[in-house]
């Protein structure tokens, strides 16, 4: 009798399915980056939401990663400026995949600058889910020599890091159009791929205004390179900021910027 | 009586896969370094390399290697990147003379300068003591990274460390006089060596001409600066650079002086302006520089090895 019922209901199931997915998710287009892991990182990262390939989604990378610890990407999603619910990035063939996602508020130039750690050459792709709920896919292709993920940080091999976890350094910069805050922090950012180096990471960073709402918010994972170096773009500079930060070990870090 | 024997039929298979191998094989490029020595000075011989990359197609010939034939015997400065080059650059020296290879200085710990030590092993093989220590340290991992680059050319090619820490100022063999000089702008430890007998200096990768400069391990680009001026004081007759043609005058050190000048002022400026590393890697060289063989690209791998420095200061 169940069975029956599973039966008698599935083709109903099929046609409502059918019918509520549109029609360029229903006729998916070609990776133009041609990754033979596209589905399974889409699936993780996107799961059944739509989404197009878009050249708006600027991701730059080098050709070749003369370092593939300190790999320099920027993405710029700035043609989506207000319409924006968040951002990911990832690389495609890298043993953890996830970058950053990153939740610009609409004063921001959703605009971010880093370094990654790279295993082998990979497409680095950067996705942007705009307020009608469809993620705007972007990407570049990276050549690398590799082992950027299991190599032990420098800071592994010298203790300096440990009395100086955390410590930050920013500037403000004036751009012609929005102003650019630029930090370094002293982290290790182990990927735990390294033997007996456990998983130890920035997880969160926010930039703040003075009533504690944050203006950026981005989670990291482990490819960020050691001592990160990021940078965000604010339209409008008429509020004094602060940076928090908090890595998986629960450490919290704060600066005036 | 015509029935198929299976195991012949296998047989005749094998021989046409083997007849198909050869053929394949025979196609290969034979791996052969094209290296004849060119005299420069009086008994003063290079062996010139390609102004390139690393590649499959050159073997790692990217250097310039240099012997010069004294009355005693012979002295070697640089050993190229691999066994084979080694093996070609004895023979090479073999055609000129009947001489004995009896010193061979190492200029620095970059692979296409050392790895040919193999092929020397009755020589006393000297290094300043830092680079020995740094060959030491770093001398596998560059050897596998040419392995992995070059490929073949690379067969059978294993760290050889400089047997003897280079600690002296002069060195007399037979009728030649040679002077070193201890610089630090190119890799932390960089040998020059100036044969007083001719006037020719082997600055080695102190100085490249028409091939642009690698900073992979430089001390700083105001360093090396530094210690061009200097060793644009010492009078010579003829300059071989590690890299690029020889000169006469001091057209290599120019350019260099005027690359890591602009290389400098520009890194300072985009730290200054809040640039990302990719937001500087957008830079184009300016004309007196496009003619530089490689100058983009080894822009682009500066700024990687460079940039963070100047980030750093400009907080």
């Amino acid at each position: 009798m169940k069975i029956k019922t599973i039966f008698t209901l599935c083709p109903s199931l099929i046609l409502s399915v059918l019918l509520s997915v549109p029609s360029y998710a229903s006729e998916p287009a070609e990776d133009p980056l041609s990754s033979v892991m596209w589905d399974y990182n889409r699936q993780i990262f996107l799961g059944d939401t739509p989404y197009v390939f878009d050249d708006r989604v600027r991701v730059g990378v080098p050709d070749f990663a003369e370092d593939p610890t300190q790999v320099p990407v920027d993405v710029d999603a700035s043609a989506f400026a207000g319409d924006i619910q968040r951002i990911v990035a990832w690389a495609d063939l890298n043993p953890i995949q996830h970058i950053f996602t990153y939740y610009p508020h609409p004063d921001v130039v959703p605009k971010v600058s880093l370094r990654i750690k790279v295993q082998q050459s990979t497409p680095v792709r950067a996705a942007v889910l705009t307020k009608d709920g469809v993620w705007h896919v972007g990407g570049n292709l990276l050549a690398a020599s590799g082992g950027g993920c299991t190599t032990p940080s420098v800071g592994n091999a010298d203790p300096y890091w440990e009395s100086h976890l955390g410590e930050t350094k920013s500037r403000v910069f004036q751009l012609a159009d929005a102003s650019r805050y630029k930090f370094r922090v002293i982290h290790p950012m182990d990927t735990g791929l390294v033997g007996s180096i456990p998983e130890f990471f920035i997880q969160q960073v926010e930039l703040r205004d003075t009533r504690g709402s944050a203006l950026v918010r981005m989670e990291l994972s482990p490819p960020v390179s050691e001592n990160p170096v990021i940078t965000f773009d604010v339209a409008k500079q008429d509020t004094k900021h602060h940076l928090w930060l908090r890595d998986n070990n629960g450490n919290e870090f704060e600066k005036a910027l | 009586m015509n029935t198929i024997n299976p195991f012949n039929l296998i047989a005749r298979m094998a021989v046409a896969v083997c007849l198909l191998m050869t053929a394949t094989v025979g196609q290969a490029v034979s791996l052969e370094y094209q290296i004849k020595p060119q005299q420069i000075a009086k008994d003063t011989y290079i062996l010139q390399g390609k102004m390139q990359d690393f590649s499959r197609k050159n073997g790692g010939n990217i250097m310039n290697t240099a012997f010069v034939v004294t009355s005693e015997g012979v002295v070697v400065f640089d050993t190229g990147p691999s066994l084979r080059y080694g093996k070609a650059m004895l023979a090479a020296i073999k055609q000129v003379t009947d001489k004995p290879v009896l010193h061979v200085f190492n200029s620095h710990q970059h692979p296409d300068h050392f790895l040919g030590n193999q092929a020397f092993s009755g020589a006393k093989i000297w290094a300043l003591p830092k680079t020995g220590e740094q060959i030491a340290q770093n001398g596998n991992a560059f050897a596998e990274n040419m392995y992995r680059m070059v490929g073949d050319w690379m067969r059978s090619t294993e760290v050889v460390l400089p047997t003897a820490p280079l600690k002296f100022e002069r060195l007399q063999v037979g009728d030649h006089s040679f002077r070193f000089y201890s610089f630090s702008g190119h890799t932390g430890a960089d040998l020059v060596m100036m044969d007083e007998t001719t006037g020719v200096m082997f600055a080695a990768d102190m100085v490249f001409f028409q091939r642009m400069l690698t900073t992979p391990h430089t001390p700083g680009v105001n360093i090396w600066i530094q210690e061009l001026r200097r060793l644009a004081d010492i009078p010579f007759t003829l300059m071989v650079p590690g890299h690029g043609p020889v000169v006469k005058d001091t057209r290599g050190v120019d350019q260099m002086l005027g690359y890591l000048r602009w290389l400098d002022t520009t890194l300072k400026l985009a730290a200054d302006q809040g640039k990302s590393m990719h937001e500087v890697m957008q830079t184009r060289l300016p004309a007196a520089f496009t003619d530089i063989n490689l100058g983009q690209q080894e822009f682009l791998r500066s700024v990687v090895h460079l940039y963070p420095s100047y980030e750093e200061a400009a907080f």
